[in-house]
């Protein structure tokens, strides 16, 4: 972690991250594509395949989201380094193995929204008495 | 292995990567080596991986940072304190999972 990154931010940086979006994430995304090209060939297409799975599944941005992303990046620099090859990384069923890797970290804005709704839905049926916090959620 | 395997070792993998993890500190891979070792040939290197992060965050497991002569370091795994409660109440429910199989395999109820 860069020196200084505990630091309050500036007036402007706060501003400026309204309209931008988090200036540390933005940095931790392009650390992780600079890794991910580093890799050989047939891992860095694997890794974007993963990628594009999580995009439209996992976290979509967020500190949680970032470590996600960095965790990958170890996994894949080091079945790089070892040599191990792509098929022993995700088994049989790669896509038992991305829905494990993802489960832990926090789920995409969609997917909660989506449950929240969904469990207070079936509250509200029950007769149980809960706020509707799908509506303000 | 079987689909059925597969399906079964999805709810025991964190607990079977925390009892070898109560015998010594291990690597990643050497915990994916023994399991196949064992028999567990399917076992996908990535779901291990995603299992230690996961134990990791918990706190379940010390992580200690190895330098390696080829690649990035190594994180070498042990149990603590916590984890050694977690593996026991994960015996616990074992045993009483087994058991009760055990009587609807004899019939009884």
């Amino acid at each position: 972690m860069a020196a200084g990154s505990n630091e309050p931010k500036s007036r402007y940086l706060q501003y400026l991250e309204i309209v931008t979006g988090s200036l540390e994430e933005k940095k931790r995304w392009r650390q992780y594509k600079a890794r991910i090209k580093q890799l050989p060939e047939n891992y860095r297409t694997a890794v974007e395949a993963l990628e594009r799975y999580l995009m439209h599944f996992g976290p979509a941005d967020g500190t949680g989201a970032m470590a996600m992303y960095g965790d990958l990046a170890d996994l894949f620099e080091q079945s790089a380094a070892d040599g191990t090859p792509i098929r022993d990384i995700f088994g049989e069923d790669p896509v038992e193995f991305v829905e494990t890797f993802m489960a832990n970290y926090p789920l995409g804005q969609y997917r909660a929204r989506e449950r929240n709704r969904f469990t207070s839905a079936i509250a509200r049926a029950a007769g149980e008495n809960t706020a509707r916090k799908d509506r303000t959620d | 292995m079987g689909k059925q395997m597969t399906e079964m070792l999805k709810g025991t993998l964190e607990g079977i990567v925390l009892a070898i993890l109560s015998g010594r500190s291990a690597y990643g891979y050497e915990i994916t080596a023994w399991l196949r070792d064992q028999g567990f040939t399917d076992i996908a290197e990535g779901t291990i991986y995603a299992l230690l992060v996961r134990i990791e965050q918990r706190g379940l497991v010390d992580v200690e940072k190895v330098p390696s002569e080829k690649g990035p370091p190594r994180k070498v795994y042990s149990l603590n304190a916590q984890g050694r409660e977690y593996l026991e109440e994960f015996w616990r429910t074992w045993s009483f999972l087994a058991e009760r199989l055990e009587q609807l395999r004899k019939g009884g109820q």
